[in-house]
C-alpha cells in the first residue's frame, strides 16, 4: 500500500518536473538527466546485471549519434530515421568485441571495450564521410515534425522519459526471466554457473549486445537533441566512464541505480560546467575518479542498495529460524 | 556405462597431473574415486565435468564423446556436480540459487521457483530459502550446492568432496541424504578424502596415486590392497599392516 503511494507520488513528480520547474535550465537538466539515465540504464544490463565492465560504450553510443546524423547529412532523412543503422552497427561492432573476449575471464573484455572505442574514435576523426574532427550537424532549422527539432527541452524531456521507461521496462522483464537469474548467476560465479547449465559466453553475449543496441538509441536521442555531433562529444572516452560511473554510483545491477546515479551527477556536473565555465572540463576528470575511488572504498554497491539494506533493517525481522542445517 | 574416461591424461606445463587413467561409471552406482592429498583426483573429476579439457584421452557420457564438449552441454546431458569449496551465488537467496539448476529444465521463473522449493525442501535446508547464501555456514553451502545439482535433473551427480569441513555428526546427516539421492536413481561418483564415508557408501573404488590407477575394487579390497595402504601411509607402515592383521582402513592421509 506505502510502496504504491510512493510509486504513484513518484510518477507524479516526474511527469509535472518541467511544468513546475519551467525555466529553459531546468528543463533542458531534466531532459539531460533522462538522457544520461537511458546510457547508464543500457550500460546496466551487461555492466551491472553480467558483471563485465564494459569501459567503451561510448562506441555504441556513437554509433546511435553519428548513424543519425548520417542520414541527415547524406540521405537527407530526418535524423531519427538513421536509428536502425546505428543499432545494427553497435550490435556487430559488439558481436566483434563479445565473442572473442567475453569466453575469456578476468579484465580482458574491459580493455578490449577501451581499446576498440578509442579506436573507432580516432577512425571517425579521420574518416572525411562522418565529418572528420569538425563532426556532422543536424538540420539547422526543422524541416517536418519528424525532424525532432525544438527549441524548447520540454518535448525531449517527454521523449526521453517515454524511451527510459521502456527501457527500464525491458530491464524489469530481464530480471524476472531466466536471462536475468543467469546473468546474476554468472556475475557472482561463472564456474558453478556453466556447471548448471546456463551457457556463459552466450549470455553474457546476448546481454552485451543488447545493452549495445540500447546504448546506441540513447546515442541518436542525444544527436537528435543537440543536431551536432564529433569524435568527442560522441566517442569520447569520458563518455563512457560517465556511464558506468552513474550505474556505480545509483547502484550496478539494480533497476533504478543508473536512475539514481543520473539524478545525483548531471545536475553537479551542469552545475559545475556553469560555474567554472571551460576551466571544469578538466575538473570533471578529477571529480570523477574521486567518485570512483568513494564508491570502491565505501559503497560498492552504490546508493540504492545501501537504502535497500537500511529499509530492510528499519523492518522487523521475519520469522525464520536463524540455526544452520 | 553412463560415464567413461578412457586413457585420460591432464597435463600442466611439464607436470602431469592424471596419467593415463580410466574410470567407468555403472548406471545407477556409487563409484568412490580415492586417494592421498596430489593424487589426480580432482584433476580428473574436473576432466570428467568439462571444467578442464584433457590433454588426451576421451570422455563418454552414455556412450556419446562428450571430450569436448563445455560443462553447461554436459549438465545439459544429465551431468551434474558440486564443488570441493563451495561456489554459490553469494548475492542471491538459497531459493535463487537452487532456481538456476532448475532453469536447465524449464525457461519460465514461476515453475523452476516451484521446483527449486521441491528441492530446497528434500535436502532440507526449506526454513532457509529466503536467506542469502552469503549467510550460510560450510554445512549448509555443501547441502545449497547438491540441491542447485539435483535442480538440474541429473542422471549422475559428482560430489567433489562433499564431507570436506563438516564435523562428524554433520557427515552422518550429508551421508543419508546422499543415500536419498542413490535411493532416487541419480549414480554418484564421489571425490572423497574422509576413508569412512567412501566405505560406507561406493559400491566400488578408484584408487589414484601420483595420476595414475593404482588399485580398483571393492571398498574391502582396495583397503586390504598393500599398494593402496603404501600410497596412504608409507612403506614402513605398507609392510607392518601386512605382518600384521591387514586394517580395515588405510586411515586419513598423513
Amino acid at each position: 500500500m506505502m510502496r504504491a503511494l510512493a510509486s504513484a507520488v513518484a510518477a507524479v513528480a516526474i511527469l509535472a518536473y518541467p511544468l513546475v520547474f519551467s525555466t529553459p535550465f531546468q528543463q533542458r537538466l531534466g531532459a539531460l538527466v533522462l538522457l544520461y539515465a537511458i546510457g547508464a540504464s543500457a550500460w546496466n544490463i551487461v555492466g551491472g546485471y553480467a558483471g563485465q565492465v564494459s569501459i567503451g560504450h561510448a562506441v555504441f553510443f556513437g554509433c546511435g549519434a553519428y548513424g543519425a546524423l548520417a542520414a541527415y547529412q547524406h540521405l537527407g532523412l530526418a535524423p531519427i530515421a538513421g536509428l536502425p543503422m546505428g543499432v545494427a552497427v553497435s550490435i556487430l561492432i559488439a558481436a566483434v568485441i563479445g565473442v572473442p573476449t567475453l569466453r575469456l575471464s578476468g579484465h580482458y573484455f574491459s580493455m578490449a571495450t577501451i581499446a576498440v572505442a578509442e579506436l573507432v574514435r580516432l577512425v571517425v576523426a579521420n574518416t572525411e564521410w562522418l565529418g572528420g574532427a569538425q563532426g556532422l550537424s543536424g538540420p539547422p532549422v526543422p524541416r517536418t515534425l519528424l525532424d525532432l527539432s525544438f527549441t524548447s527541452a520540454l518535448p525531449y524531456y517527454y521523449l526521453f522519459l517515454a524511451v527510459l521507461s521502456a527501457v527500464i521496462g525491458l530491464t524489469w522483464w530481464i530480471e524476472r526471466s531466466r536471462i536475468g537469474y543467469y546473468l546474476r548467476a554468472i556475475r557472482d560465479c561463472e564456474r558453478a554457473a556453466r556447471s548448471l547449465g546456463a551457457a556463459a559466453p552466450r549470455y553474457k553475449l546476448y546481454a552485451f549486445i543488447l545493452s549495445a543496441a540500447l546504448t546506441s538509441i540513447a546515442g541518436a536521442l542525444y544527436a537528435v537533441m543537440f543536431g551536432f555531433v564529433d569524435p568527442e562529444s560522441g566517442l569520447g572516452i569520458l563518455i563512457s566512464v560517465k556511464m558506468v560511473i552513474m550505474a556505480a554510483l545509483g547502484g550496478a545491477g539494480l533497476l533504478l541505480g543508473p536512475l539514481v546515479g543520473a539524478v545525483i551527477l548531471v545536475p553537479l556536473e551542469e552545475l559545475s560546467n556553469s560555474l567554472l565555465g571551460g576551466a571544469g572540463a578538466g575538473l570533471t576528470f578529477v571529480a570523477y575518479g574521486a567518485i570512483v575511488m568513494a564508491i570502491a572504498r565505501f559503497q560498492p554497491g552504490g546508493i540504492l542498495q545501501r537504502v535497500l539494506r537500511l529499509r530492510r533493517k528499519a523492518r522487523p525481522a521475519p520469522a525464520v529460524p536463524v540455526a544452520q542445517p | 556405462m553412463l560415464i567413461e574416461a578412457r586413457h585420460v591424461t591432464k597435463a600442466f606445463g611439464g607436470f602431469t597431473a592424471v596419467d593415463r587413467a580410466s574410470l567407468a561409471v555403472e548406471p545407477g552406482e556409487i563409484l568412490g574415486l580415492i586417494g592421498p592429498n596430489g593424487a589426480g583426483k580432482s584433476t580428473l573429476f574436473n576432466c570428467l565435468t568439462g571444467d578442464l579439457r584433457p590433454t588426451s584421452g576421451r570422455v563418454l557420457f552414455e556412450g556419446r564423446d562428450v571430450t569436448r564438449l563445455a560443462p553447461e552441454e554436459r549438465a545439459r546431458l544429465g551431468l551434474a556436480r558440486t564443488f570441493q569449496v563451495p561456489q554459490t551465488f553469494e548475492h542471491m537467496t538459497v531459493l535463487e540459487n537452487v532456481m538456476i539448476g532448475a532453469f536447465l529444465r524449464t525457461s519460465r521463473t514461476s515453475e523452476a521457483s516451484v521446483r527449486a522449493r521441491a528441492v530446497i525442501d528434500t535436502v532440507g535446508l526449506g526454513p532457509l530459502a529466503h536467506t542469502p547464501a552469503h549467510s550460510l555456514g560450510t554445512p549448509g553451502r555443501k547441502r545449497l550446492e547438491i540441491a542447485r545439482a539435483l535442480a538440474t535433473r541429473p542422471k549422475a551427480l559428482l560430489l567433489d568432496e562433499a564431507m570436506a569441513g563438516l564435523t562428524p555428526a554433520e557427515i552422518a546427516r550429508a551421508i543419508a541424504l546422499i543415500r536419498d539421492i542413490h535411493a532416487s536413481g541419480i549414480t554418484l561418483v564421489i571425490v572423497e578424502h574422509v576413508m569412512e564415508v567412501v566405505l560406507s557408501l561406493a559400491s566400488r573404488v578408484v584408487v589414484l596415486h601420483q595420476g595414475r590407477e593404482i588399485a580398483r575394487g571393492t571398498p574391502a579390497e582396495v583397503t586390504r590392497d598393500p599398494v593402496v595402504i603404501e600410497a596412504y601411509l608409507g612403506k614402513r607402515a605398507a609392510g607392518a599392516a601386512n605382518r600384521a592383521a591387514p586394517p580395515a582402513s588405510p586411515g586419513r592421509p598423513p
